[in-house]
């Protein structure tokens, strides 16, 4: 079964085509957040390259979230786009698990992380052992603190890995609570072909229903209110203007 | 923190267009200050700073205007915005990311989402036409 993957969760833009333990093609571009330009033609010459065509994909795979709101609203719309007209099945990936998956083959903790802007990472943690990955905890938004607490019953057992374009923040927050570890900038990032590699373990999904996977971030939402009231701003009042 | 005087609204254009010229892209400026204060007029003259010469006008309702300028600036109004979930979905967080410039009215409706190394700009009213404008964090 050939599988196209798309990742456009975060700054960096990939696709890939996979099949049956091949990465038949990959590609992957990290300039600036313009993927509502670089996908299609990303797509359209890796496809082109590798001697490939739409009609031989079986499925799709995308990165849902959680990640850039603009960014998984533009993958996930391409990948319902190409699904849509042959009615192909689709894989929504969770896009921390998915960078779990670049370390697919690693021996220990590894700790997802996205900046999520006002302090706060999406994160999750995953075991790695015996060359596969089991999810220990959901996706969520946490602060640094929390995501230290968290992390604490790891620190002297086992050996934790930190990917994504948190990974920097993270691996400098804790880098002195135990082994702690940052992989190399091409195990690090969000690869469409890991989100391939993950969405084996995942349902198909028509592309009707492959919907983002938006995470909510509470502490900054109460910050944000609480600043609001003790200015005494009243602002849902459009009248008012 | 700098402080300027305008009189007029082509002041404040011509004052903003000046400041423009220190700005080489990524920059998230935070405007603050109520009503009829000049924000739009600033934006303006930032946008004639940067070598656009289309409409400027208040983002109320589409919440971003985009002018194709060198940088590009992103012009944002929070009155609207009133949630974390509604600045996440204004794209606010990717706009940051790609190079351009973002001048922010109702700054005040997400002060704890600004970066902390933003330029802010504060207008206080003086008399009819006449402002105060306060620059922090950019040497003129």
């Amino acid at each position: 079964m050939k599988i196209l993957g798309i990742d456009t969760s975060s700054v960096t833009a990939s696709a890939a085509v996979y099949e049956e333990g091949k990465i038949l093609a990959e590609s992957f571009v990290n300039g600036k957040l313009t993927h509502s330009q670089t996908m299609m033609p990303i797509l359209e010459d890796m496809l082109k390259n590798a001697r490939l065509s739409l009609a031989e994909m079986d499925a799709f795979a995308v990165a849902c979230g959680p990640g850039s709101f603009t960014g998984l609203r533009i993958g996930i719309s391409a990948v319902k786009g190409l699904a849509f007209p042959a009615q192909k099945p689709c894989f929504g990936v969770s896009t921390l698990k998915a960078l779990a998956y670049n370390l697919l083959g690693f021996e220990g903790v590894i700790v997802p992380a996205m900046d999520a802007r006002c302090g706060q990472v999406y994160t999750a943690s995953f075991l790695a052992r015996e060359g596969r990955v089991e999810r220990l905890t959901e996706d969520r938004a946490l602060s640094l603190e929390q995501l230290g607490e968290e992390l604490s019953a790891f620190w002297g057992e086992k050996e934790v890995f930190f990917v994504g374009d948190g990974g920097n923040l993270c691996y400098n927050k804790f880098r002195q609570e135990g082994r702690v570890c940052l992989p190399p900038p091409h195990l690090r990032f969000a690869r469409a072909a890991a989100v391939c590699l993950a969405a084996e373990q995942e349902q198909p999904q028509s592309a009707a229903e492959l919907a983002p996977r938006y995470l909510r971030l509470p502490q900054a939402e109460r910050e944000l209110l609480q600043k609001q009231k003790a200015k005494g701003e009243k602002t849902n009042d459009c009248t008012g203007k | 923190m700098e402080r300027f005087i305008s009189h007029s609204a082509a002041e404040t254009e011509a004052f903003a267009a000046r400041l423009a010229g220190k700005l080489s892209g990524g920059e998230v400026i935070a405007y603050f200050g109520g009503l009829g204060m000049g924000k739009t007029t600033f934006t303006r003259g930032l946008a004639r700073g940067l070598g656009w010469e289309g409409e400027v006008s208040s983002p109320t309702f589409a919440l971003v205007h985009e002018y194709r300028c060198s940088p590009p600036l992103y012009h944002f109004d929070m009155y609207r915005v009133t949630s974390f979930d509604d600045l996440y979905s204004t794209g606010f967080f990717d706009y940051m990311e790609n190079g351009g410039v973002l001048a922010i009215e109702w700054s005040e409706n997400i002060e704890t989402a600004l970066p902390e190394d933003c330029i802010r700009i504060s207008f206080d009213r003086l008399g009819d036409e006449e402002r105060e404008i306060t620059v922090e964090g950019l040497a003129l």
